[in-house]
Order: structure tokens, then sequence, then C-alpha cells
């Protein structure tokens, strides 16, 4: 009996633990199952925060709000004006939330510093699972369908 | 149902999943709620999860501003028009709008700076709290969700995105007053001509006072439901990672330093 270990990451999602509980099922014991969450490295701040990363800061806080004030004091002049209320109201509110969204973007890029760059989907866990030679394939299949972001066997 | 039966040994929770929502304490800039209780009372404590004072408040709100006409009256201020803005206000109504409405500002605020250090105790504690619960009218449980999805339909109906992300006592208290707002202001007839191109029948057909509410509505259910899911999000992530750490662990795990094969 051959032991092998595969390694592999995985973003923190409902499908690693789907991974690991149909690992179970296919008879990988629990103690043969090592995951190693990662404390991922501050990076730039994005414009908007997305299903796999968000960072704490709201860029669209100051853009609601001064949206909000803008499309009432346009709504309102708006009744004065050849376009009425609605339009006015509509491009009260974008021109608010562009000004605020700017403010934002502004505070972030220039007044905080700048941070190192790192975009796009990025590994947030480690998981090693050791089995033996013959479920090599069946564990890797199983990470694969998960959506690992990366596997490699060790032999 | 629920995964965690409360047995009160923690000092502080950080979070609770229930069937009517997640309900989560997490750090908020004071100035930005303060804000949406200036934009209309009650929408800062919903936005802390303090229902029931953002509901009175809310609706007090609604109440008394349309008797005292203070919608109106901030629109002839916007105009330029100061007579007809002191005109139209009813004094019967109008000075107990105003300690009402700065308490909501500050109550908010206050509550915020509070909460926030509640927040950072509760964190450093890290204790075990409900996240699934399944019973007869609902299931809620922690998940991934796109924040941009919340945007997207609070843009079209304000209390979508807060049905999205499980936030039901938001959800559907901003539906039914949208409701209430939409049909005393006009406003969907008057989309409806502007569609057509009549835009002085469109202005025509609206009720200022009642217009003046549906801004802060949009505003407020867009903001709600974005930070909510991005937060809810962050809570999935930690809530997986602390199960991780807990189970998958094992002292007798070795690392087998082979070399990688195909």
């Amino acid at each position: 009996m051959i032991d092998v270990q595969l390694f592999s990451t995985f973003e923190t999602t409902g499908f690693l633990e789907m991974a690991i509980s149909t690992l179970e099922k296919k008879g990988i014991k629990k103690e043969s199952i090592f995951a190693v969450p990662l404390d991922n490295r501050a990076e730039e701040r994005k414009i908007f925060d997305n299903l796999h990363r968000s960072d704490g800061t709201s860029l669209i806080d100051i853009g609601m709000g001064l949206a909000t004030a803008f499309s009432v004091i346009g709504a309102s002049i708006g009744f004065k004006l050849a376009w009425g209320p609605i339009y006015w109201g509509l491009i009260g509110a974008f021109v608010g939330f562009v000004l605020g969204f700017v403010i934002r973007l502004f505070l972030e890029l220039v007044i905080k510093k700048k941070k190192r760059v790192l975009k796009g989907i990025h590994s947030e866990v480690i998981l090693i699972i050791d089995c033996e030679e013959s479920q090599a394939e069946l564990v890797e299949d199983i990470l694969w369908s998960h959506f690992a972001l990366g596997i490699a066997k060790v032999k | 149902m629920d995964n965690y039966i409360n047995d009160n040994t923690a000092r502080r929770y950080k979070a609770h999943v229930s069937i009517f929502g997640t309900t989560q304490l997490f750090l908020k800039n004071p100035y930005i709620i303060a804000w949406w209780s200036a934009a209309f009372p009650g929408f800062g404590h919903m936005l802390l999860s303090k229902y029931l004072r953002g509901y009175a408040l809310f609706i007090w709100e609604v109440v008394v501003n349309i008797h005292a006409h203070v919608n109106s009256s901030m629109i002839y201020s916007f105009q330029g028009n100061i007579d007809m803005a002191k005109e139209v206000l009813d004094t019967r109504w109008l000075l107990m709008y105003i300690p009402v409405y700065l308490f909501g500002i500050w109550d908010s605020y206050r509550t915020t700076v509070d909460m926030n250090k509640i927040y950072l105790l509760a964190e450093r504690e890290e204790h075990r709290f409900n996240s699934f619960s399944l019973g007869a009218l609902e299931v809620n449980y922690l998940d991934k969700r796109n924040p941009l999805l919340s945007l997207m339909w609070s843009l079209f109906i304000p209390g979508l995105g807060q049905l999205y992300i499980h936030r039901i006592l938001t959800a559907f208290f901003v539906i039914v007053w949208l409701v209430i707002f939409y049909y005393y202001s006009h406003v969907q007839e008057a989309v409806v001509l502007l569609f057509l191109g009549k835009v002085k029948e469109a202005t025509s057909v609206l009720n200022p006072e009642w217009l003046l509410f549906i801004p802060s509505h949009y505003g407020f259910a867009t903001y709600d439901s974005y930070i909510n899911t991005v937060e809810n999000n962050k809570l999935f992530e930690k809530d997986l990672s602390k199960h991780l750490i807990e189970n998958y662990q094992s002292k007798s795990f070795k690392i087998l330093k082979g070399q990688k094969v195909k």
C-alpha cells in the first residue's frame, strides 16, 4: 500500500465543504484531511465587492448618501423646470452617486497609502488529502469537480 | 430547528441566524448611519438591526411630516420660494417634528459607536453562534451571495435586495411602504406619461409631498442590502474557516515529503 498526498487550494465557499463531505463519504478518514485557512494579504481596495472578495470598505457609502440627498433636491427643483421632478430626481441621484463615489475613490487612492495589487480569484484555503494510491484519481476528480484552484499529487 | 441552542455561555455573540434573518454585528461608520437617520428617521436604526425603534421612528416621520407639510416646505425652500415654505407649514403639527427627528440622528450615531465596541469584543471572544435555522415558515443559513445582485434588485424594487439575502424584516417593511409611497405620489402614472413624452402632464399628476419620500427609500434599501450582503459573505468565510480549523487539523496528520507526480 503506497500512500500519496494531494495538495489543493480552494476559495472559501460552500463547494469546499461539499468536497470534504464527498471525500469522507468515499471513505477518506477525517484524520487524513488537513485544511489550512490562509490569512490573505491586504490588497488594494476594489471598486465593488464581489462574491469572492470584499474588503470592508464600502465604496458606495458616500455615493448612496449623496445620491439620496441630490435626488430630493433635484426632484424639488424639478417641479419648476422643463423636464419635471422625475427626470431631475434621477439626474440628481446619478450626479450625487458619481460625486460621492469620486470622493470615496479619492480618499482610498490618494489619502490612504497604496498597497500592492493582488487581482482576481485567489487561494484562501490549503487542503491536503492523505490517501492510498488507488484512491488518488477519485480524490483528484472530487477536488476538481468542486472547483479546486490547483492540485498537486505528491508520492 | 437550530444547530446551536443558546445556553448563554458567551458574554457576547457576534451573530445570530434565525428564521427572520441573519443578524450580525460588524463595524459601521457612525456618520454614515447618522446620515441615513437624517435622510429618513428610522433608517439608521434599521441598518443597525434595531427594527422596532426603526419602524416606530419611520412611521412617526411619515405621519407627522405629511400633516405638518415638512416635505412641501422643503420643496419650496429648494425652489427659493421662502414665503411659501413658511406659509405651507402647519404649526399644529410642526414643533413635535424637530426633537424626534434630531433624536433619531443622535441615537443612531451613539448606538453605532457602542455597537462597534461590542463587535470588537464579540469578535475576540469568538463564541459559537447559531448559523442554521430550519422551520415551518422559512429556512435561513450562512451563504455567499453576490453584492451586485443585491444592488440590482434593490434598484428595481427596494426590498427585493433584502429578500435575496434573507433580511425579511427590512424587506417586508420597505416593500409595504414603497407601495404606499408609489400610490400616493402617483409616480408610476408620471413614469408612464414620461415614456409617452408628456413631460408637463407627468409633472402635474405627481403629488410632491409623497414623491419626496421615495429617493431616500431607494437609497437606503440599496445601501442596506449591499453592505449586508458583503458582511454576510465575510461571516460565512469566518465560520467555514473556524469549522475547518476545529475539525480538519488532526495532530496525527503527517506531511508527505515525496515528489510531485502527475
